[in-house]
């Protein structure tokens, strides 16, 4: 007897949830939301076989607007919480999703393990340079003269963390940027991300309307990446150190061993749950 | 280099596959703006992208009435013939969008928004090789150009009431 599933084709709007969402009119994240739906159905993956995970934030809202498993963890744990699901349910495709601040900040330390580790995971970064859902803090990423918040009235004075830089430095096996305001050219790169063995790493350039109304610039700034995707980090971190935080595309991939425990479990779910029995 | 789509458009089913995904792409943008802007309990403007999205499904099930029975290719994508970065009526735009704004500004976005789709299908209609696809064209350009007339109407309509951007009660907390 035949037991395979069929699963009818879905389009983009069949992954989105029943959820609307709470972003800003105007917001990045909408078109990040429209990419990954639009990614899911071009994989034609089943919903069953698909979690998000995130952390908290803007952007770490959107497991929520999507139809699949889902997963709204805590600050900056995004990707420990995706790399334990990964590890026991390796047949899931899981995608991480979070902001500059929940995942270079809070979770900075987790970001750099992940990039090492190389599990199978695709981690989208929605990065507006400030931490919305607070109301307009500076994060990470943010520039050291943007002087908007209350908090850092003389801005922040800090050279910013790069993220290209530094998942490349940490061993990250795909490295890409892409911008809200090219859905489809996101939607290739996340299909690419998603299809990558290994850990990816797409940062998504997805301004911020309400706390950083000047990133509508952002349109006439990103321009496509002038060189070829390279599986050479020397050549890598050239072309990254030069770059002007505005270039689109692939810019590393590369094949590296995929980590995934390899051992059978010594103990099972009802074993450790004894312990903690008071 | 056409401004109005990237390549040349060539079947007949090509072509429904791009009005379908214009069609629907429009609706669904309308929807989430409608969505969001009764979370912003911007109610009145809500009402006008519900009316939008009516509207753009009603021209997608047209679309797809019309493809009834052919095979349509599948098309990633980031392989549709758009000039824009998606899709006419829905990426093309540089509006400001708000929860603030007006039942004017949300016309006046959907009136952009529709020139540019019945642009897309005039272009079509002189650029494909293909006789069949430039009548088709031909004929949803000038669908899609009563809907522009409809909407200028509704411009012209809220452009004689009085509109201004009223203040908001709590704005961002910026400096400067």
């Amino acid at each position: 007897m035949d037991t395979a599933i069929v699963t009818p084709t879905l389009r983009a709007k069949d992954y989105k949830s029943e959820v609307a969402p709470v972003w800003c009119p105007g917001c990045g994240h909408f078109a990040v939301l429209s990419a990954v739906t639009k990614a899911l159905a071009h994989l034609k993956l089943p919903k069953e076989r698909v979690a998000m995970i995130s952390g908290i934030g803007c952007s770490s809202r959107l497991p929520a607007y999507v139809d699949a498993y889902g997963f709204h963890g805590i600050h900056g744990r995004a990707l420990p919480l995706a790399s334990g699901l990964k590890a026991a349910r390796p047949d899931l495709t899981v995608i991480v999703a979070g902001g500059d601040g929940d995942g270079f900040s809070i979770g900075g330390n987790h970001f750099l393990h992940a990039c090492r580790r190389n599990m199978d995971l695709t981690y989208i970064v929605m990065d507006n340079e400030v931490y919305g859902m607070t109301k307009g803090q500076a994060s990470p990423t943010t520039q050291p003269d943007w002087a908007k918040s209350k908090l850092t009235p003389h801005g922040t004075g800090m050279r910013p963390f790069l993220p290209t830089a530094i998942a490349l430095a940490a061993g990250a096996s795909f490295i890409a940027r892409g911008f809200a305001g090219d859905p489809n050219g996101l939607t290739k790169l996340l299909v690419e991300a998603i299809e990558h063995p290994g850990f990816a790493f797409l940062q998504v350039l997805s301004p911020c309307q309400t706390f950083r109304p000047e990133q509508k610039e952002w349109k006439h700034l990103v321009h496509p990446s002038d060189m070829a995707p390279t599986d050479d980090p020397v050549e890598a971190a050239r072309f990254i150190q030069a770059d002007d935080g505005m270039a689109l595309g692939l810019f590393y991939v590369r094949r590296l061993p995929v980590w995934q425990p390899q051992h059978q479990p010594t103990a099972t779910p009802a074993d450790l749950e004894r312990e903690f029995v008071l | 280099m056409s401004t109005l789509a990237s390549q040349r458009i060539e079947s007949v089913a090509e072509f429904l596959v791009h009005a379908l995904e214009l069609e629907h792409e429009s609706a669904e943008r309308y929807r989430q703006l409608a969505e969001t802007m009764t979370l912003h309990h911007n109610h009145t403007v809500a009402a006008v992208f519900r009316l939008l999205a009516d509207m753009s499904a009603a021209h997608a099930s047209e679309v797809s009435a019309r493809a009834e029975g052919i095979r349509l290719p599948e098309i990633a994508p980031w392989d549709f013939k758009w000039a824009c970065p998606g899709s006419p009526e829905v990426d093309c735009d540089d509006f400001d969008v708000s929860y603030l704004m007006t039942p004017l500004q949300a016309f006046e976005l959907a009136l952009f928004n529709e020139i540019r789709g019945r642009d897309f299908y005039a272009f079509v209609a002189t650029d494909s090789p293909q006789p069949q696809v430039r009548a088709l064209a031909a004929e949803m350009a000038a669908e899609e150009n009563e809907h522009v007339e409809l909407v200028a109407t509704w411009v012209e309509r809220e452009r004689l009431v009085a509109t201004r951007i009223p203040e908001d009660l709590d704005p961002p907390n910026l400096q400067g």
